[in-house]
């Protein structure tokens, strides 16, 4: 029994690409403890609590975005998702729909959208870069006109206040357990697409087509369903980042999510997430998350400009997926000439 | 005596976790082919790798032209003249012949490059050669075995002087052949020395003067390739006395499991019928582009049909995915490895599950590691796949191995036929016989194989039925036991009749 629990941990541990993985995590923990050497405001609770709200955005989109970098593709429109998920609930509440429907409503559309860059990309073979850039203009303006190219009114207006509170508290502002709920839908949406990926047979799909996609479809794997079902997750992740954006505002804002698509390719390459496909493992998204927000997080307390906060973060994403070049070329004992 | 240009002495490799060198000699002198035989992983791809300065040893001497080089870097070893032809060309496919053999020297006039220039050279030294390509033309045309002379006077363009080639036949025919041979004989009269590694030992003996034979990283043996007979040759490569080369195993024919009838796809496969019956290997022969790989595409399901039908136990099948195929129990173990064969990212363990993710998922689709540990054990064990564990990728397999995994991911599903393309390129001998054997186990079992190969000693020797096609048709069948090479090649070279009268 023991034995068996070791086995397990070991081969948790010897994971290919386990290793970019710790160092994030290694990472986190240094650029944390900096910051909160800095300023010991860092270290308390109240930050911590609101770390781990902010964080969880960055954390769905990176997921949704990893996807489709495993299996070697990208979704640009993930940001403008986020952007209409936020403006359907909104623009539907305020009609004084429900907000489970209107949360429904925006999950359909946002699947619908899922579904076509999915198709594009694995059916018609598009370049994913275009296939997604088209679908990304599409859904922002999508957008704009559910409501008459204007922001929502508080949601409030249409369903009552009570009604506006229980969603704004459900998605971002109540806690359960003494932590933000935002934290804990985030962490069981990452849970199950951690699972989806690590132990499934869609997972090993998803892999597969992002390593060789010939030797996939000789092998038997369904490569449109396959890529399919990776623009879904990413339309799924993009659609409760948008409700969460709703009821963080109590309203709908058309630009809501504007460059999120850029922010889960972030997120996902800080964790060691290839953009070449095949290689990554979602912990490192976590992982890419919690360091990105850390920094936000951590600069912001000592009192740095947006302007500063941007040149970090960039210094950052770049250096990290340097590191892993320079030690995977090391490994194979390779020298550069 | 001719002199020695190239020496190395004591060398040693290390990898993490493998010895890949350990206390190799090498010798090469000016004017001679030197074939560097020896299993896969025995280690001659790594001493080549430090020749050309891709890799730094970690100890022993190594002596170029005289001089003595510790840390050669890939650009020095160009300058010292030495050039390697990988057994994947290198070749940038959208540019153009002249482009692909200036590449990274390109003559410049200003800032204008000189094209005129550097096709006139290109056309010079490919005309020095006689071979007869336009140097405008684009590589990505060309067929590979042009490509490779390509590949050829690009060295020669640097003045090469030690030229390694690395299993430059594997995707010839019998004429390119000859033809690549021409231009190494020409090569060593002009004074290059030529380290030529290849599996097909018949050919070394029409161009090879010396031989250096490695096992497991170490160094066995040298000499004169006259003084050795190839069963010295052999017995040194694999450690051990192979009994046969091609062991074939008897059984009765059975009743009749697959047939295709009036199978078409495109210009490569017109109008194919044959059957596979139980307890026979089936080879398909035939010439490059002779559309035995598209016969087995077709039946498999990856590229779509045009009309036929296709019979698996007297009742018929619709397959038009590979899926299809997958579930009836018909099974491709595909022509190229790293192309259509493996995930070389992913695990050994990821590339042997892969297609049997039904066998080993419960009902929502959950992987049970038990059941793929015992899937990857049973797999390991029985093809005798060597590697230390299977978690570590494909891609770091050597040939053979990788082989191993692309056929053994099909063994662990009840498949009633398996079709093999090409299952033994670019494999050592002892490696082979291993396929040999599987195939053999499969025939016993009763599953239908379907064999194809280029190489007609192998399919003579290790198939009961021979199929031959040519441009696309099946133009002869014979029984192995019966047919001799040359008829075989008859019905291979027999093109359909053009208005010639």
């Amino acid at each position: 029994m023991n034995e068996n629990k070791q086995s397990a941990v070991k081969r948790f541990l010897s994971a290919r690409g386990m290793g970019a993985v710790v160092t994030a995590f290694a990472g986190l923990v240094v650029i944390y403890i900096a910051f909160g050497l800095i300023d010991r405001n860092v270290f308390s609770g109240q930050n911590v609590m609101n770390l781990l709200r902010s964080m969880s955005k960055y954390l769905l989109i990176g997921v949704g975005q990893s996807y489709l970098l495993i299996t070697g593709n990208i979704d640009l429109s993930i940001g403008s998702m986020v952007g209409m998920s936020a403006m359907i609930s909104a623009t539907l509440m305020t009609m004084g729909i429900s907000p489970a429907v209107a949360m429904l409503a925006a999950l359909a559309c946002c699947l619908c959208c899922g579904v076509v860059n999915g198709v594009l990309v694995g059916k018609f073979k598009l370049p994913p870069f275009i296939a997604t850039l088209g679908t990304m203009f599409v859904t922002r303006g999508a957008a704009y006109m559910v409501n008459n190219n204007r922001n929502t009114d508080a949601i409030a207006t249409g369903i009552g206040k009570e009604a506006g509170d229980s969603f704004q508290n459900f998605f971002y502002y109540g806690k359960t357990l003494g932590i933000f709920n935002t934290f804990w839908i985030a962490l069981i949406l990452f849970l199950i697409f951690f699972f989806l990926l690590s132990r499934t047979r869609t997972g090993r799909h998803i892999y597969a087509i992002g390593s060789n996609v010939d030797a996939a479809k000789l092998s038997g794997v369904n490569v449109v369903a396959t890529t399919i079902k990776a623009y879904l997750v990413s339309a799924v992740c993009a659609c409760v980042v948008g409700l969460i954006l709703c009821a963080q505002a109590g309203m709908g804002n058309m630009e809501a999510g504007n460059m999120y698509e850029m922010y889960g390719v972030a997120a996902g390459v800080i964790g060691g997430i290839s953009p070449l496909g095949g290689t990554g493992l979602l912990l490192g998204t976590f992982a890419g998350a919690a360091v990105w927000q850390t920094l936000e997080n951590g600069l912001n307390m000592i009192g740095a400009q947006v302007g500063i906060q941007r040149l970090v973060i960039g210094i950052i994403v770049v250096f990290s997926v340097l590191l892993d070049v320079v030690v995977r070329s090391g490994n194979f004992g390779k020298k550069s000439s | 005596m001719k002199e020695v240009i190239v020496s190395m002495k004591n060398i040693v490799k290390t990898f993490p976790g493998v010895k890949a060198l350990d206390n190799v000699h090498f010798e090469l002198r000016s004017g001679e082919v030197m074939a560097l035989l020896g299993e896969n992983g025995a280690g001659k791809s790594t001493l080549m790798k430090i020749l050309s300065g891709v890799y730094t040893k970690d100890g022993g001497t190594m002596t170029i032209f005289g001089k003595e080089y510790d840390n050669l870097t890939p650009k020095q070893a160009q300058e010292v003249g030495v050039a390697i032809i990988h057994q994947e060309l290198n070749m940038c496919r959208h540019l153009s012949v002249a482009e692909n053999m200036f590449l990274g020297r390109e003559r410049v006039g200003g800032v204008m490059l000189k094209n005129a220039e550097m096709e006139a050279e290109a056309a010079a030294i490919l005309n020095d050669l006689k071979i007869d390509i336009n140097p405008r033309q684009i590589v990505g045309d060309l067929p590979v075995s042009r490509q490779q002379m390509v590949e050829i006077a690009k060295a020669l363009s640097i003045h090469a002087k030690v030229l390694i080639m690395d299993e430059p036949t594997s995707a010839l025919t019998a004429k390119e052949i000859d033809e690549l041979f021409r231009i190494i004989r020409k090569l060593k009269e002009d004074g290059c020395g030529i380290v030529y590694i290849s599996h097909r030992l018949d050919e070394l003996k029409a161009i090879v003067d010396r031989v250096t034979i490695m096992r497991d990283g170490q160094y066995i043996t040298d000499g004169d390739f006259e003084s050795m007979t190839m069963d010295q040759i052999i017995a040194n490569m694999v450690g051990r006395e192979i009994k046969e080369q091609f062991p074939r195993v008897e059984c009765e024919k059975g009743k009749k499991i697959f047939e295709v009838r009036n199978l078409n796809a495109g210009r490569q496969v017109r109008d194919i019928s044959f059957s596979l019956y139980e307890g026979e290997i089936v080879g398909f022969a035939g010439l490059m582009g002779a559309g035995r790989t598209e016969t087995t595409r077709a039946i498999f399901g990856v590229d779509p049909k045009t009309g036929g039908q296709i019979f698996l136990d007297g009742k018929e099948v619709r397959i038009s995915c590979p899926m299809d195929a997958i579930k009836a129990g018909i099974v491709l173990a595909p022509e190229d490895r790293k192309k259509d064969g493996l995930c070389t990212k992913l695990s050994i363990r990821h590339n042997l599950a892969l297609p049997n993710l039904d066998l080993i998922c419960d009902g929502l689709g959950v992987i049970r590691n038990s059941r793929e540990d015992k899937l990857c054990e049973d797999a390991v064990k029985n093809l005798m796949i060597k590697t230390p564990n299977v978690e570590i990728n494909a891609a770091n397999l050597s040939g053979g191995n990788q082989q191993k995994v692309v056929v053994g991911k099909w063994l662990a599903r009840n498949s009633r036929v398996v079709i093999f393309d090409e299952p033994t390129r670019g494999i050592d001998v002892g490696a082979k016989v291993e396929i040999y054997n599987l195939m053999n186990k499969l025939k016993q079992e009763g599953i239908a194989v379907m064999f194809v190969s280029s190489e007609l000693p192998e399919v003579l020797g290790i198939a009961d039925r021979v199929i031959v096609m040519c441009d696309g048709r099946i133009t002869g069948e014979v029984m192995a036991r019966e047919a001799t090479q040359n008829e075989v090649l008859k019905y291979a070279t027999e093109f359909e009749k053009k208005q010639v009268s």
